[in-house]
């Protein structure tokens, strides 16, 4: 598969099917977050594993975003220490660099047939008690894995000819 | 029932659905106000039908109704609201029926 279809064929899928997915795919979507580009190569990243269904169910409690029973849940966190040798900026450049390594995952996981979902809609501070992550930790996106039921169809996108602004912003490309 | 089996319970789910989606709604979108609310009544709907069994054939009519809802919330403003309006006309119907 080549990389514009990958990028274009991700859909995020909130239904699964009940299939374990293989360690070396596992690892290969870990490993790609870790290949996100980062601010000063901080790397400012945390991820929690979450292969236990049990679990998985206690996360679902706490997260209303979460649909579908994933086989795998990766919480991508912010360790605030490494994110504070930004800076002022080291908050926000890290969340850019978290979102990088998400999507870096949810690529891998689609080019190796495996459906995820980016979720934000989580307690934060429940999830921090439940997985025991220090204070210096922060979660800061959730994203679930498995086989999916089905692949939906994409959204709309805006188009380029509305999105892109050409030397100036207003100027509208033309094709 | 034991507090180790409280996770399976149903109402017990739906008890944390509610307080995580209160919190919640204060930072999300707005949007996901109507979107949790719709989830929770899903979960009010599997609740009622394993106490009551099959027979409530107008309750899986609004769940169905449910569905089409969550489909459209992030993609049509416009025809979630259209069809929320469908799902309190469903839920109207089965009050006057009763």
């Amino acid at each position: 598969m080549d990389l514009a279809s990958i990028i274009k064929g991700r859909r995020s899928i909130r239904d699964f099917q009940d299939k374990e997915i293989p360690e070396e795919h596992l690892l290969a979507i870990l490993e790609a977050g870790i290949w996100a580009p980062s601010g000063s190569n901080i790397q400012p990243w945390e991820f929690v594993l979450v292969n236990d269904s049990i679990l998985i169910k206690k996360i679902k409690l706490l997260s209303p975003g979460l649909y579908g029973m994933p086989k795998i849940l990766i919480i991508l966190c912010m360790n605030k220490k490494r994110s504070g040798r930004a800076g002022r900026q080291g908050l926000s450049l890290a969340i850019i660099d978290i979102s990088m390594a998400a999507q870096n995952m949810m690529l891998m996981a689609y080019s190796l047939g495996i459906g995820s979902c980016p979720i934000a809609s989580f307690n934060k501070s429940g999830l921090k008690e439940l997985l025991d992550i220090p204070e210096e930790v922060d979660p800061v996106l959730m994203i679930s894995l498995g086989y999916p039921s089905s692949w939906p169809h994409p959204p709309e996108r805006r188009p380029l000819e509305e999105v892109v602004h050409v030397n100036a912003y207003g100027k509208h490309l033309r094709r | 029932m034991p507090m180790e089996n409280i996770l399976e319970d149903e109402h017990f789910q739906l008890l944390a659905f509610l307080l995580t989606s209160a919190r919640g709604c204060i930072d999300e979108p707005p949007i996901y106000g109507p979107l949790r609310l719709i989830d929770a009544a899903d979960k009010l709907i599997s609740i009622i039908v394993k106490k009551y069994g099959r027979q409530l054939t107008e309750l899986q009519e609004i769940r169905r109704k449910i569905e089409k809802a969550r489909n459209l919330v992030l993609t049509n403003e416009e025809e979630f609201t259209k069809t929320l309006d469908e799902l309190v006309r469903s839920l109207s119907k089965i009050i006057k029926k009763a």
